[in-house]
């Protein structure tokens, strides 16, 4: 038996399921379109301005950051998986630890420079920073 | 673990099917009921449970007007909600908008295709026993954020715009915490598979009073318990870190411009999600299905298990403030990774000197 005909099964479950309650659904709701009900929700306000504008994300140096950590957890797994395994045929516990203290090393020194320039922090923008808040009134 | 009969295998061999289509029948039936054990849970826990505990902690009493406890409820609830007007906004994103529901609730009852759910007499309800099990699950369940983002952009809302983008910035904190202290476990197993991670929590700690206390990993390593349990609650969007959604901030984040089936579809796979967070946890820190009794109830055990997790989370939704998502960046960050990381090379030295 293959383990992936199984899991297409439940991929193929899985869909069916949203779908078949979409369906249900739409044979069971009324629909009365009425001005006004379909506008974009903004706190009972008339929409202004677009969604799609430029926007400034602000974290897309965690962002950077995380695709590197991502790619070295992928490539940490085969370790962990041949470690214990490898110990108990005799490998010298040393031997199996500096290749990945090394790899994980560089990347934690990285991190730290990231850390002491910034890169991990929420970028405040000099618009949101110059901007007084409540708590700068009270003080 | 080839001694295991798989839960596909003894549906086709029951109905006397072999080749390949004893596989896709047997794959299929088994599938379309774990699907609907899972779904069987959501509707006991989102019309019902959730308010019933809210309720407990608030000091309230809740749904108790239709039926014994007010279960039917969870009935009344389901036709009410399905029944309703969708109303679909000016400019969304159309296939994205529609899909974005389908997306959510798919992904999470995909993940549930690994678990080993344990045995309920003959039959052990497991789906599939691949040897990346662990690996799978966690990329099954990442699709989620996906979902979210999809929703968050196509909806053409702003608040629904925020909340994908939070979901972004959460999935960047928690992920790689969640998947190292994960593999803190891969190295007491040797092994990715589900069904060689439960059976490598099985053995003896210590016995306390006649009682054996069972090698479950949370009992092994119980520092590595608790950054799990947290990147997990992260991982499946509940309080402390119910960011993407934060409705006293963003209204109801991504979900804002959903009604009707679909808005039904977000919350249904919420705790799909929810559970399967919880599964993850049994698996990898509790053990699995195991607990005291005969093996065939295992599945009773692993129920338990992940409404405790289920429990647990609706606690923490009664007891714990958000965090905002600045602080969830500096926690996954300069905390958790940290600590996972630390972790991570202090169970492989703790391993290599015992092993």
């Amino acid at each position: 038996m293959s383990d992936w005909i199984a899991i297409g099964a439940l991929a193929a479950v899985g869909l069916l399921i949203p779908i078949g309650m979409m369906t249900v659904s739409a044979l069971l709701r009324p629909s009365v379109p009425e001005t006004g009900k379909s506008t974009t929700y903004e706190s009972g306000e008339t929409p202004t301005g677009g969604t799609r504008i430029r926007f400034n994300i602000q974290y897309y140096m965690v962002a950077l950051l995380f695709v590197v950590f991502d790619i070295e957890t992928v490539l940490l797994f085969p370790w962990a998986v041949i470690y214990r395994p490898a110990i108990e045929a005799g490998v010298p516990m040393t031997d199996l630890l500096w290749p990945m203290l090394t790899f994980v090393g560089i990347l934690a020194i990285g991190l730290g420079w990231a850390w002491r320039t910034g890169a991990v922090e929420w970028a405040r923008s000099s618009r949101a920073a110059s901007r007084k808040t409540e708590r700068d009134i009270n003080t | 673990m080839g001694t295991v009969q798989l839960f596909p295998e003894f549906i086709s061999q029951t109905l006397g099917l072999s080749g390949v289509l004893g596989d896709v029948v047997g794959s299929l039936v088994a599938a379309a009921v774990v699907g609907n054990i899972v779904l069987a849970f959501t509707g006991v826990a989102g019309p019902w449970a959730k308010r019933k505990i809210t309720a407990a902690f608030t000091d309230r009493i809740a749904v108790n007007r239709i039926g014994p406890f007010g279960l039917l409820i969870i009935p009344a609830a389901a036709v009410q909600l399905l029944a309703k007007e969708l109303i679909v906004p000016e400019g969304v994103d159309r296939p994205t908008w529609d899909l974005a529901p389908i997306v959510l609730p798919a992904s999470a009852l995909l993940g549930f295709s690994v678990i080993p759910m344990g045995r309920l007499g003959p039959v052990n309800l497991q789906i599939a026993d691949p040897e990346v099990g662990l690996a799978l699950v966690f990329a099954f369940a990442s699709i989620a954020s996906v979902s979210l983002v999809m929703a968050g952009y196509a909806s053409n809302n702003k608040y629904s715009m925020l909340g994908g983008l939070r979901a972004v910035a959460q999935n960047l904190a928690y992920e790689i915490p969640l998947i190292v202290t994960a593999m803190s476990v891969v190295i007491f197993a040797g092994t990715l598979q589900m069904s060689g991670i439960v059976a490598a929590q099985t053995d003896v700690l210590f016995s306390v009073g006649g009682f054996d206390v069972p090698t479950w990993y949370a009992f092994v390593n119980p520092f590595a318990f608790v950054l799990f349990l947290t990147a997990n609650m992260a991982e499946i969007g509940r309080n402390p870190f119910d960011i993407p959604e934060a409705p006293t901030e963003i209204v109801a984040g991504y979900q804002t411009e959903y009604s009707s089936a679909y808005f039904v579809l977000f919350y249904l796979g919420e705790f799909v999600h929810v559970f399967l967070g919880g599964a993850i946890l049994a698996v990898t820190f509790l053990g699995g299905a195991s607990g005291p009794g005969p093996e065939s109830i295992g599945f009773l055990w692993f129920v338990v298990k992940i409404w405790g997790f289920f429990l647990f989370t609706q606690w923490a939704r009664s007891a714990l403030p958000r965090v905002r998502i600045d602080q969830l960046i500096e926690i996954g960050w300069k905390g958790m990774l940290v600590l996972s990381f630390a972790n991570l090379v202090l169970t492989a030295v703790i391993v290599g000197v015992i092993a």
